[in-house]
């Protein structure tokens, strides 16, 4: 083909200009998105982390595709942290038994998978057995019996009362199916049979994929959209620009300034919705050492913290400065209210925060700045993952703010592994760091309090890096876990309120937002502020709750 | 002959050390694949897992020589492992997905370059002083010594966003199968057309101007002038007395691009979000995904030693200097 050297240079100057050819003659229909009302369009979503997909729609691996958790799979029951309700999914009802030491839920009845057989109880009790083969979790539970085709029941080694959200929100799969998988752990179930209602693959390419109807779905009127497109992306940069181009429905990840780059484009059909119901992120100061061990600094050092400058700037106004309660957007029926008005340590004040270090022996010094009692200088270090622009902004601003009472602080910010290994082992001086985000505060609290999470120095550990405990909040927590009466869940969480706002465990900065945005050019039927059915997220357990709403635009 | 199978030995000896350094050096990176899982997916997983997962993924707790052992075994075995970031793909599969659409960009982008830097180069040095040699070399080497990211975000803003001319994204439209058609093979031409512009942009400069100077000094020799005073044509002097000679270093240069497009296109993939190993080996970074890393990297380190020694082979057959030496 190529005899010389002069024919291949011509062979390539003939792919070239074939290549071009290709472009111009297509190049026209590229750019333009003529909007697909024709009822058949696809729901189309972006993937902000994935730059490409791999064919795997295994539930029990822990990179499974987009959608196996909300499209293909559903659980018991779906808890929607931006109302607090709880909507009966693959049980319609679920009671514990007076000791706590029992769980049973109904399931619903008529509910199938996509090949046609029926959803039975034995399939939860299989799940569970394979859940823990396979993950672990559920330490608490002892045995998943079947008792009937219809009812399930779930005994407890201990009282426990979070584990109603947590095994209710375990999707299902079908037994028929995943007793023939030979090894399930690595099988990748490329062809998903559930009881979601987009399950069939229609088509699959590294960076998009299909997901069509679920020809058994079990409420067949909520299935009005034709089908779902993932689209992959490497970064937030690619999906914002698809989402500033109008060529996905409905995006969930970060945008800086949203209001102009994104809404102003089309205001008449876009909108977004970011409800703080995320992870508090949390300032951790490492209570093992000194100074720090000291609750005087701790909530000294929170007052020196100007959050509303934290939230505006590195948050871009996205959320609201933490009060001292701790609890996020997710949690606002179990605020105390009293507690969080009374909130002295959380606001920004700088005259106290200087009053407290005076009273508390940390003296300022004639050159402006602040010695610890035994005469060193008091500085510290924030340690933040280098990828994350905006908590490293918000360690950035702490410094600042921790200047004006003469303590030196510097932003450690290597890549996330570093960080987390001295995190893990206990060296670091302070960070910012997520928290657990759960249906009820219990999470939350027994990660920042509970003396079952902390280990010594040196030892790794996955939670609570700040090593605090309080025997008090181990009391409590153990009777919000033995009881499932709301009154004594109630009392217990208000004294958790109390006993954070006291002990200054982590000093919270601010709720996560959970980012969402859409337009309903092509689909209506959206979750907004106003009608919270939902949040926006399209990672969450409520989902579901969103593609079993939406209905396709038709002209 | 004992030239090549010497160049072969060497050859042996680099691609040992650098799967030896393939080995060692994601294990000297802080953290461990299972906890930078947990840390990425901040709440969604509970601590008690991590163990599980652990056992799930089959990291190695075995000393680090029998590790070293197994690993050598199994790249003579071709078995690279299960990557975790795409786990439980096997890490062979995620390359031989990928590895297509990467050779596709970075051939295209590179022999486009080569071919077209080296013509310019050789018309800039025989027509010396004219409008080509001194319009376009500076022009060239001011857009290659653009930040790189930079110029594929602007060609992407202004060719893909603001005129709509070319997609934005991906090798192929969404929705669409891979399959032998005119709508598809047009699909992934408009797709790669501005990925593959940016690369020929920023570096046909490079190829251009060591053409130039190569040309140049050749057209100095004798025999360029003996064969002006036999009365050949123009041409056949341009290319086949003068190109011929000055391309030996382009040849060198060529062979060690190749090696390279395996793993040098990362951050035009990554603008383009094209579906290339160069964007896998960021994440697999980003995830402490060893068995991965150690794939790409081992792909990579094979294509260029396999290159350069083509070149090598090639460079008997065109030189006979290095026969002798």
């Amino acid at each position: 083909m190529m005899p010389h050297s002069i024919r291949k240079g011509r062979s390539a100057l003939a792919l070239a200009a074939l290549v071009t050819g290709a472009v111009l003659l297509t190049g026209c229909t590229a750019g333009g998105t003529a909007v697909d009302t024709s009822g058949e369009q696809l729901l189309t979503i972006p993937r902000e982390d994935m730059g490409t997909f791999s064919r795997n729609f295994n539930p029990f691996t822990p990179n499974a595709a987009p959608m196996t958790q909300q499209a293909i799979y559903e659980s018991m029951l779906v808890y929607n942290p931006a109302d607090g309700g709880t909507t009966p999914w693959l049980a319609t009802d679920w009671a514990a038994s007076d000791d706590g030491l029992e769980l049973t839920f109904t399931m619903r009845d008529g509910v199938t998978w996509s090949d046609g057989e029926p959803m039975i109880a034995g399939d939860v009790a299989y799940t569970f057995e394979l859940q823990k083969k396979l993950l672990g979790g559920f330490d608490y539970l002892d045995s998943v019996e079947a008792d009937s085709d219809q009812s399930v029941r779930f005994v407890l080694n201990r009282p426990y009362s979070p584990a109603l959200y947590e095994i209710g929100q375990q999707v299902i799969v079908p037994q028929h199916i995943w007793t023939e998988i030979d090894d399930p752990a690595k099988d990748t179930n490329g062809s998903p049979v559930g009881t979601g209602p987009y399950t069939e693959v229609t088509n699959f390419q590294s960076q998009s994929f299909d997901l069509g109807k679920n020809p058994n779905y079990w409420q067949p009127e909520k299935q009005k959209i034709a089908g779902i497109r993932m689209l992959a992306f490497a970064g937030n940069d690619g999906a914002n620009l698809a989402a500033v181009n109008g060529e996905v429905d409905w995006a969930y990840q970060f945008m800086p300034d949203i209001e102009k780059s994104f809404v102003a484009k089309d205001p008449e059909h876009r909108q977004f919705w970011f409800p703080s119901t995320g992870s508090m992120i949390n300032w951790q100061l490492n209570t093992t050492k000194a100074p720090f061990d000291d609750v005087d600094v701790r909530k000294a050092l929170s007052m020196a913290v100007d959050r509303e400058q934290v939230t505006d700037i590195a948050m871009n106004g996205y959320t609201s400065p933490a009060d001292c309660t701790g609890l996020s957007g997710a949690y606002t029926t179990w605020v105390d209210a009293d507690i969080a008005a009374s909130c002295d340590w959380t606001n920004h004040d700088v005259d106290a925060a200087n009053a407290l270090f005076d009273s508390a022996g940390y003296p300022l010094g004639a050159d402006g700045t602040r010695t610890l009692p035994d005469g060193s200088p008091f500085t510290l270090d924030i340690s933040v993952g280098s990828a994350s622009s905006d908590w490293l902004s918000a360690a950035t601003i702490i410094a600042q703010n921790l200047a004006e009472v003469g303590i030196t602080a510097k932003v450690d910010s290597p890549d996330w592994p570093t960080v987390s290994a001295s995190y893990e082992d206990g060296s670091f001086d302070t960070g910012i760091v997520w928290s657990n985000n759960a249906p009820t505060p219990y999470q939350f609290y027994r990660g920042v309090m509970s003396s079952e999470t902390v280990k010594p120095v040196g030892e790794k550990t996955f939670e609570n890096y700040h090593r605090f405990a309080s025997g008090e909040a181990d009391a409590l927590l153990a009777t919000f876990a033995a009881s499932s009466d709301p009154a004594v869940q109630t009392e217990a969480v208000n004294g958790l309120q109390a006993q954070f706002a006291a002990d200054a465990p982590v000093i919270p900065l601010f709720a996560g937002p959970e980012w969402g945005m859409f337009t309903d050019t092509r689909f209506t039927g959206w979750p907004t502020a106003s009608d919270p059915y939902a949040t926006l997220s399209t990672k969450s357990p409520t989902t579901v709750l969103v593609l079993t709403s939406l209905e396709p635009v038709t002209k | 002959m004992r030239f090549i199978v010497r160049r072969l030995a060497f050859y042996l000896l680099a691609f040992w050390v650098s799967i030896t350094l393939n080995f060692l050096l994601p294990r000297f990176m802080p953290g461990d694949p299972v906890t930078r899982m947990f840390a990425q997916a901040s709440n969604k997983m509970q601590p008690e897992q991590i163990e599980q997962l652990r056992q799930l993924f089959g990291l190695d707790e075995r000393p680090i020589w029998q590790q070293y052992l197994t690993y050598v075994q199994n790249i003579f075995t071709g078995q690279m492992g299960v990557s975790i970031s795409r786990f439980p793909t096997p890490v062979s599969e995620v390359i031989g997905s990928q590895i297509g659409w990467t050779l596709l960009l970075g051939g295209t982008a590179l022999v486009i370059a080569v071919v077209i830097g080296n013509l310019l180069g050789i018309l800039a040095a025989w027509r010396r002083g004219g409008v080509l040699d001194s319009v376009f070399p500076p022009i060239l080497v001011f857009v290659g010594s653009f930040p790189y990211f930079w110029l594929a975000m602007a060609a992407l803003y202004l060719f893909g966003v603001v005129l709509g001319w070319f997609p934005i994204r991906h090798a192929f439209d969404a929705g669409m199968m891979p399959e032998l058609s005119w709508t598809f093979v047009s699909s992934v031409a408009t797709h790669l057309f501005l990925p593959a512009l940016t690369i020929v942009l920023v570096s046909i400069g490079g190829w251009m101007l060591g053409m130039r100077n190569t040309m140049i000094a050749t057209t100095a020799e004798d025999y360029i002038l003996m064969a002006e005073a036999k009365g050949l044509t123009n041409n056949r002097i341009m290319f086949r007395y003068a190109a011929r000679n000055a391309m030996l270093p382009s040849v060198t240069a060529f062979g060690m691009s190749f090696g390279f497009i395996v793993g040098g296109a990362l951050l035009t993939e990554v603008v383009f979000a094209y579906p290339g190993v160069g964007y896998q080996l960021l994440a697999a970074v980003q995830g402490l995904d060893y068995p991965l890393m150690q794939g790409i990297f081992l792909t990579i380190t094979a294509a260029v030693l396999v290159a350069n020694f083509l070149v090598d082979i090639v460079y008997v057959r065109l030189d006979p200097r290095v026969r002798v030496s």
